[in-house]
């Protein structure tokens, strides 16, 4: 007799890989061949992962139609099947995964509307975060600044694209009417998502406020991420983006890294 | 005036699923229920999801039902998972937290669905210890739900009810008693839904699940099929009867996923359940 534990890694192979062959024995078949009862389960699985992948990325959904759509998720779901129980989390390799997959790779642009909508999906859940005021840079000393870590509010994300990612998430996301043309030579796109309210938005930034927000988010001090923006090649002004990022209501954590050793 | 508190009491038992298309209705409308039950994992993030739940949780009391805490899983429940588990519970001070006796994690990968159980005294010995966790952890009493099934392992020695007892007596834990899963069991596994309910501890049960299910045929027999995609069914109704009829008035709930209708079709279903309740209260009165 198998140990519960051996029994639930058959069961596993079987919902993901299909591979019955160690769990069948153990089923008694009652009328209904084994096959048939474990097929209800794995239809369960792999239709409640395709849809959680689906509600996710709708407009890549729209993009390489339903049925290619549940073609590539089903082999996502094998290969990457979610580690934790909320399927709103679900789904975070997607876009690397579609970047990989030979028969997509002539849509160059897909795997950055997926990085998209993952993008906006995570901001719709991510946790709340209280905003800071300005103030709370108060009592820090002028000569520590460069030294400012900000945490931003984790609906925060941001993406560059060579391709006009925006504009194909518009005509393709759920609602869209009829087949609007995107000219993919139109540029790339800076883009920052958040969350306003219950409300998703993106807007895009110019290269060094781009590079110094997504620096910020990286955990870089603000000397770190006033170097990026500079690198970006664009007039920079820092007192103003360390201001935008208050009024934007971004700033949730004020820290100072350790002082560098001399 | 007795019989104005039974009515309210039998009012206050029955609730629905909440199910995000309604909720913007229910808050506008704030229709006549007793309380609504919700998918934990649906609220473990932020955002206007959460706000809506803080907005039902002012008006009508609260039931988390878990759908991913995996308690039969052989290496053990996500301690992180537990913990936000907990943060919801404290968040949102709900009447009853349950979760179903079933496992969905082998191997670190989630599976999404309430995987069979073999019924052995090992398989007990682990989802006790689950159960004591997750009861220990959240600091409160946790109710199980019977799962719907679809295979029987040959391995199997214990019957489902009398495991399902032997854990209520080991843990503590009380019983979410779900008659459509009894029902579409017994149906698919061979077996007669009165004497399953008959054989679970009536004491442990803390609520009822009602919903409807479909059918497929399979190798020219009939499987049924939990979809929560119907209502409930006319046998279904018969077990819910004989279920109040060992335990009284107990919180009782509709619930309804798939093919998803206006509202106004739950709360149809939720005073046929009242309805149910009320029938048998007046047969009482009437005996006594």
């Amino acid at each position: 007799m198998l140990a519960l534990r051996e029994v639930q890694a058959a069961f596993r192979r079987a919902m993901l890989d299909g591979d019955d062959g160690a769990l069948a024995a153990l089923v008694a078949a009652d009328g209904i061949a084994a096959a048939e009862r474990l097929a209800v389960y794995r239809n369960n699985v792999q239709i409640s992962l395709t849809d959680a992948l689906r509600d996710t990325f709708p407009a890549v959904c729209r993009i390489v139609d339903e049925r290619f759509f549940a073609y590539a998720a089903q082999i996502f779901l094998g290969r990457h099947p979610p580690t934790r129980a909320c399927l709103a989390e679900y789904g975070a390799g997607f876009a690397d995964f579609l970047a990989a997959f030979p028969p997509c790779r002539e849509l160059v642009y897909l795997p950055d509307v997926a990085r998209f909508e993952w993008l906006m999906n995570r901001a719709a859940h991510a946790a709340d975060a209280e905003a800071l005021a300005p103030s709370s840079l108060a009592g820090v000393a002028a000569a520590d600044t460069p030294r400012l870590v900000f945490r931003l509010d984790p609906s925060l994300g941001f993406l560059a694209s060579p391709w006009p990612v925006d504009r194909i998430w518009r005509v393709n996301r759920p609602g869209a009417q009829g087949d609007a043309a995107v000219d993919l030579a139109a540029g790339g796109v800076r883009l920052e998502v958040s969350r306003r309210g219950p409300d998703v938005v993106f807007r895009a930034l110019d290269a060094a406020s781009f590079a110094f927000r997504k620096a910020i988010a990286g955990g870089a001090t603000l000397d770190g991420a006033f170097a990026a923006a500079v690198a970006a090649g664009e007039p920079f002004d820092l007192g103003a983006a360390v201001a935008d990022l208050f009024r934007d209501g971004a700033i949730v954590a004020v820290t100072l890294a350790p002082e560098a050793v001399p | 005036m007795i019989m104005h508190d039974r009515d309210a009491a039998i009012a206050a038992a029955i609730g629905v699923g909440l199910r995000a298309p309604h909720v913007a209705e229910i808050i506008a409308t704030r229709p006549a229920l007793g309380w609504f039950e919700v998918h934990a994992e649906n609220y473990m993030g932020g955002g206007p999801a959460l706000a809506q739940l803080d907005a039902i949780r002012r008006d009508y009391p609260l039931s988390l039902h878990g759908v991913g805490l995996s308690l039969g899983t052989a290496e053990g429940i996500d301690d992180g998972h537990l913990r936000r588990l907990r943060s919801l519970v404290e968040r949102t001070a709900p009447m009853l937290v349950s979760e179903h006796l079933s496992w969905s994690v082998s191997g670190g990968a989630y599976l999404n669905d309430l995987l069979p159980l073999p019924y052995t005294e090992e398989t007990l010995e682990i989802v006790a210890g689950n159960v004591a966790q997750a009861q220990e952890t959240l600091g409160r009493r946790l109710l199980v739900e019977n799962p719907s099934s679809y295979l029987r392992f040959r391995h199997a020695t214990i019957p489902e009810p009398e495991f399902l007892a032997a854990l209520a007596r080991r843990t503590g834990c009380g019983l979410l008693c779900d008659v459509n899963n009894i029902h579409v069991t017994c149906a698919n596994l061979g077996g007669d839904g009165a004497a399953y309910l008959d054989a679970l501890p009536a004491g442990a049960i803390g609520e009822i699940h009602l919903a409807g299910h479909a059918s497929v045929v399979r190798g020219g027999k009939t499987l049924l099929i939990d979809d929560h995609g119907a209502p409930v069914a006319p046998a279904v109704w018969q077990l819910y009867r004989r279920a109040l009829e060992r335990c009284g008035v107990v919180p009782s709930l509709v619930e309804w996923d798939k093919a998803l209708p206006p509202l106004a079709v739950l709360l149809r279903e939720a005073r046929a359940a009242a309805d149910v309740a009320r029938t048998l209260a007046d047969a009482d009165a009437r005996a006594a």
